[in-house]
């Protein structure tokens, strides 16, 4: 005697081979060996098919692999792996990628230490302010004597709030200009940039464009998106005076993003040095042995369009460099510069 | 003034049990002369298990942990045929804690499931039922690495139709009624969210929603859900012991996503009937059609 009726049979049956053709067809993921050769291929994989400015710095990464290949021996230490590992992500020459190992973690540093540092931290705090200024959301600001405000934003990574800018604007609003500082400053979140910008606006701009990889081919992008920032809400305070911002070659990231914004504004001049770039916005990945790896997936464009990744050049006319011989005398050359420039 | 709060009933294991495929079938003979009391079948389930991670929007490596989830369960019989359909309910909330090869990395999952279906019910010789139907499940998770900076989560979201069952087997351990039953439900179409491959939720943030949500078909985003236990009849209410199996696969925007977990489930399950006090049907009128 037959339990089932032939329907359920049947319903059964189709029920079963269905699961079985979706169970086969779970998607898997590659895996590689915990070994030197294993961790290198893991490694050159990640880059090959998530780095976005293969193009754009002429790097061969096939050639690179080919180079380096050949330097991995099974019985090589962890240390000497890093090496070579390190040596191979520095080919990109991009700040924004590193290798994370428990002992060391790779920086390409030469996107800032082949240029003048140009900045001094102290030299304004003791020469400018006798130490005498306010800090607030991460700013440090005061009043010049010559009439001029001055805002040094060390970080992007430091939250700074409404309340915050309010307190700062105010206190800061009977000068003539302002001088937003973002020497070495290093980046961080991009909210703070469009928090920072939004008061400097007396309408919505377009802020860029920003893209990102859509598969694992050096070509695979998607169309820029163009992004806006709009004013800050009505009642904040907002500046329409003269701006400048004062930058360095260690003005990265969001830094950079926010000096390509601010560029665009008409009250606005860029003094100081080329920045640092960085404008490929990193991913996290990892390797198998633990190892963590940082890199530029996704570039952000300034509002013309054009690539930021090799840093925002001055406005024309405002390249300067701190002169060391003056800087032991106490003076900043370029914050002189931006004060001249405010107070012309 | 008259009380019109419903009065709430767990009725007692040996009445449901007492219900078996005979029972039932006289039940709806008897359907059109009598008032059909419909108890709910609630269960209350907790499973605690392995985790098998993979998201490589996050990581491209395997994480394998544990996994905890609660489980709650309602069927009842339907009113317009209580003899052949059933309604089922189920949310569930499910955690996953899970590490990377090196153990210096975790993944975390979190996801709450809510489903609602109907299903057809047959009651076949030996004690034994079977039911089929479809449902509507809505998800809801996301995974997290604590390690990422930029890319450290991925939202998990679906809304689906799909089909699901259950098979059951009343018969006894030694003296004591067991029902074996199997559940399982697996989606066949809906939509569900991805980002793009190396798309930053910030770049979502400011605005950019192209290409997020997909067309969900079993062969870019797979979904098994299966329960296999025995409800002991131990008290008034029942003991639920069994083991559970949850298969989430997807590949879309080459992402791919796999997230398996396998546990233990312990619970309670009981029936539960609801009946007004001013109109409560006399035994010799009442007809009670059991949800299993």
């Amino acid at each position: 005697m037959k339990i089932f009726p032939k329907h359920i049979r049947t319903a059964a049956t189709l029920a079963v081979a269905a699961m079985a053709c979706a169970l086969s067809s779970c998607h898997d993921i590659e895996e590689y060996e915990e070994t030197p050769r294993g961790t290198f291929e893991q490694l050159w994989t990640i880059l090959d098919e998530h780095y976005c400015f293969f193009e754009q710095k002429g790097v061969d990464w096939n050639d690179v692999h080919r180079r380096y290949a050949p330097r991995i021996a099974d019985d090589m230490s962890q240390q000497e792996l890093f090496g070579v590992c390190s040596d191979m992500l520095n080919e990109l020459r991009d700040g924004h990628t590193n290798l994370v190992t428990p002992f060391a973690t790779s920086y390409y540093r030469r996107w800032w230490s082949d240029y003048p540092q140009n900045f001094n931290r102290r030299l304004v705090q003791e020469y400018y302010f006798n130490f005498n200024y306010r800090t607030a959301g991460g700013i440090d600001y005061g009043l010049l004597p010559q009439n001029v405000g001055y805002m040094y934003y060390s970080n992007f990574s430091s939250p700074v709030g409404e309340s915050n800018l309010d307190n700062i604007l105010a206190y800061l609003a009977t000068a003539d200009g302002l001088i937003i500082d973002v020497r070495d400053n290093g980046g961080g979140s991009m909210t703070n940039v469009e928090t920072i910008v939004s008061r400097f606006i007396s309408e919505r701009i377009l802020a860029g464009t920003i893209c990102h990889k859509t598969g694992p081919g050096h070509g695979d992008f998607s169309e820029p998106y163009a992004y806006y920032y709009s004013p800050a809400e009505a009642g904040r305070i907002m500046w329409f005076k003269p701006v400048v911002v004062l930058t360095n070659r260690s003005t990265f990231s969001a830094a950079n993003n926010f000096v390509s914004v601010m560029k665009s504004l008409p009250q606005v001049k860029i003094v100081g040095a080329t920045t640092g770039g960085g404008s490929g916005m990193p991913f996290s990945s990892e390797l198998t042995n633990g190892w963590g790896v940082r890199f530029s997936a996704s570039p952000v464009r300034d509002p013309e369009g054009r690539l930021t990744e090799f840093g925002v050049d001055p406005t024309e006319g405002c390249a300067v460099d701190l002169d060391p011989q003056a800087a032991l005398g106490g003076t900043d050359t370029m914050l002189d510069f931006a004060v001249a420039i405010l107070t012309k | 003034m008259a009380m019109a709060v419903a009065a709430c009933v767990w009725l007692s294991s040996a009445d449901a049990y007492a219900a078996d495929t005979e029972a039932n079938a006289e039940a709806a003979s008897a359907a059109e002369k009598a008032e059909i009391v419909r108890p709910v079948n609630s269960s209350y389930m907790l499973s605690v298990g392995s985790s098998h991670l993979g998201d490589t929007y996050l990581s491209p490596l395997k994480y394998t942990g544990w996994h905890a989830a609660f489980d709650y369960d309602r069927i009842q019989a339907m009113k317009f045929s209580p003899e052949r359909w059933r309604q089922q309910l189920r949310i569930s909330v499910e955690f996953n804690h899970a590490d990377n090869p090196a153990r210096n990395a975790t993944l975390y999952y979190l996801n709450v499931h809510a489903s609602w279906g109907m299903l057809r019910r047959w009651a076949l010789p030996y004690n034994i039922g079977v039911a089929v139907g479809g449902n509507a499940a809505l998800n809801a998770g996301c995974t997290y690495s604590a390690r990422n900076g930029n890319n450290p989560a991925s939202a998990k979201v679906d809304i689906t139709v799909g089909v699901s069952g259950h098979a059951t087997w009343k018969t006894r351990l030694g003296r004591m009624p067991v029902m074996l039953l199997w559940q399982t439900s697996m989606p066949l179409t809906g939509a569900f969210f991805s980002p793009e491959y190396d798309e930053l939720y910030y770049e979502i943030y400011l605005g950019n929603r192209s290409g997020l949500v997909h067309w969900a078909l079993p062969w870019n985003m797979f979904r098994w859900d299966n329960l296999v236990c025995a409800d002991l009849d131990v008290s008034s209410t029942r003991l639920r012991v069994g083991f559970r199996s949850r298969i989430f696969s997807s590949e879309v925007n080459n992402i791919t996503t796999r997230i398996f977990s396998y546990g233990f489930v312990v619970g309670a399950t009981g029936d539960w009937m609801s009946v007004s006090p001013r109109n409560f049907p006399s035994k010799e009128t009442m007809s009670i059609v059991y949800a299993y």
